[in-house]
């Protein structure tokens, strides 16, 4: 069998492109999972027993789900929920993903929060502030750089599953890099060519966080 | 009445009463943690709670903020008997301020961000004037160049005189101590009582929940002993520490060492 590494070049600017989509995904998602994440996490804490029973339904609901599944789902319902609205594959992915990796990230700050000891709260309770105010300002603020390394892990894990986008055609690295194999039938190049794209991209960003587990575990 | 009397109201006392307690219970599941505790504090006055460890002291000084809510009788705080609704006890919270034994000082901020962030964040007030108040507070406790200091660079000494000014800020009626020298290194005791101490001679109105029988002794109006969730004895400092009448209280302050 004979091996044309060529076609990886020749397709450079799809790959690109490709990475770029998947980059893109990535920050994304991040930015409407963590304000999603801590919205579902205080609805979860609520007083008010539906608000917090709604919360705990998403959590459960969504983290104990394939994500894949959770894409597909959300591919076939978001059209029939709202058939006036044209969803572009980039943003019914973005839906699917940002549910998925939310209820991650409920999980990640209830245990931040939990972390937090009760004086603290007290102390600040003591004060005469409220609920919201002893969350805002003393709960919150230790919780989230507790979390860091936490919230750094799960962007890595999502990076990696934005590939499964692919399923409902969003343009990322793995789509393009199936497409092109597609065409040509160069199977072994492209997938190669996928995993050096991915691991150069994912490897700088574990290192990342390892980094950051050392660096906030010895301030704490 | 006779002095010893646990119920120990106190007349003929000129001093307004800031806070009662009528008969308060508070039980922490099948345990009675306090079981009818009766007691006054006055206006400009040192009340210290003494006594054995898990007696109900610091549970008491917790209701009277409403950390914790009572089960039986009531407290009744310039005039009006506290609710436990939370804007009832955010109510209270904030004319009260209480001092723990372990600081709990913020730790993402800064001693002048710890003093500010009480009337910055509940009384509203701007940032300029709350920093300006914050810093005359690090002064009056002695910690005038230390405002840019993470509690983490501080010794506990310092950081509970932090929390007294972080108390301070919101212009409490009167101040709760709970065991406020208790985490702390001998050799730093005396800096944090010496701050209660001008505190006391500046009138301001204290419940003082201590093991420092010295303290008590010099600082104190009037000292309550607890045991077992009851007060055993209450009166000023000169009768429980000089002649005490209780068996119990007597043994207490024996078993500390206390001989007068």
């Amino acid at each position: 069998m004979n091996y044309d590494w060529s076609v990886i070049w020749d397709f450079r600017s799809e790959l690109a492109s490709g990475v770029w989509t998947t980059i893109q995904l990535t920050f994304a998602t991040m930015a409407v999972a963590i304000p999603g994440g801590l919205t579902i996490m205080l609805l979860r804490q609520s007083r008010f027993r539906l608000l917090s029973w709604f919360g705990t339904f998403f959590t459960e609901f969504f983290r104990n789900l394939p994500l894949i599944l959770v894409i597909y789902w959300v591919f076939y319902i978001l059209p029939t929920l709202m058939p006036n609205v044209d969803f572009p594959p980039f943003a019914t992915g973005l839906v699917a993903l940002a549910l998925g990796v939310s209820a991650y990230n409920a999980e990640t700050f209830r245990a931040g929060v939990n972390s937090i000891r009760k004086g603290q709260t007290e102390a600040a309770m003591a004060l005469g502030m409220s609920r919201w105010q002893v969350m805002r300002k003393v709960v919150l603020p230790q919780a989230f750089r507790r979390i860091l390394p936490m919230l750094a892990s799960t962007w890595v894990s999502l990076f990696k599953d934005t590939s499964l986008v692919s399923v409902i055609a969003v343009a990322d690295l793995t789509y393009t890099a199936l497409e092109i194999r597609a065409k040509n039938y160069r199977i072994l190049e492209m997938l190669t060519a996928m995993a050096v794209i991915y691991w150069c991209l994912g490897y700088p960003q574990a290192k990342f966080v390892d980094w950051m587990y050392r660096k906030i575990g010895v301030t704490e | 009445m006779n002095a010893g009397d646990p119920q120990g109201a106190r007349k003929g006392s000129d001093k307004p009463p800031i806070v009662i307690y009528e008969n308060v219970v508070k039980r922490f599941g099948t345990f009675t943690a306090l079981n009818g505790v009766s007691a006054q504090v006055n206006a400009g006055e040192v009340v210290c709670l003494i006594g054995p460890s898990g007696s109900g002291k610091t549970t008491l000084l917790r209701c009277t903020n409403v950390l914790e809510t009572i089960d039986g009788g009531r407290i009744v705080f310039e005039g009006a008997p506290i609710g436990s609704t939370p804007n009832q006890a955010r109510a209270v919270r904030q004319r009260m301020g209480m001092v723990f034994q372990n600081f709990e000082l913020f730790p993402h901020m800064t001693a002048l961000e710890n003093v500010a962030v009480g009337p910055l964040t509940v009384l509203g007030i701007d940032k300029e004037s709350a920093t300006r108040k914050a810093q005359a507070l690090l002064d009056k406790v002695g910690l005038s160049t230390k405002g840019s200091n993470y509690p983490s660079a501080l010794s506990g000494g310092q950081q509970q005189r932090v929390a007294i000014a972080r108390a301070l800020a919101m212009d409490p009626e009167m101040m709760l101590f709970d065991e406020p020298t208790s985490a702390l290194d001998p050799e730093t005791v005396g800096e944090v009582l010496n701050v209660m101490k001008k505190l006391a001679e500046d009138g301001m109105t204290m419940v003082v929940v201590t093991h420092e029988m010295a303290f008590a002794q010099r600082v104190g109006d009037w000292i309550v002993v607890f045991d077992h969730g009851r007060i055993v004895e209450q009166g000023p400092p000169q009768q429980i520490f000089d002649a005490p009448t209780e068996e119990r209280t007597r043994d207490f302050l024996g078993h500390l060492g206390w001989t007068g």
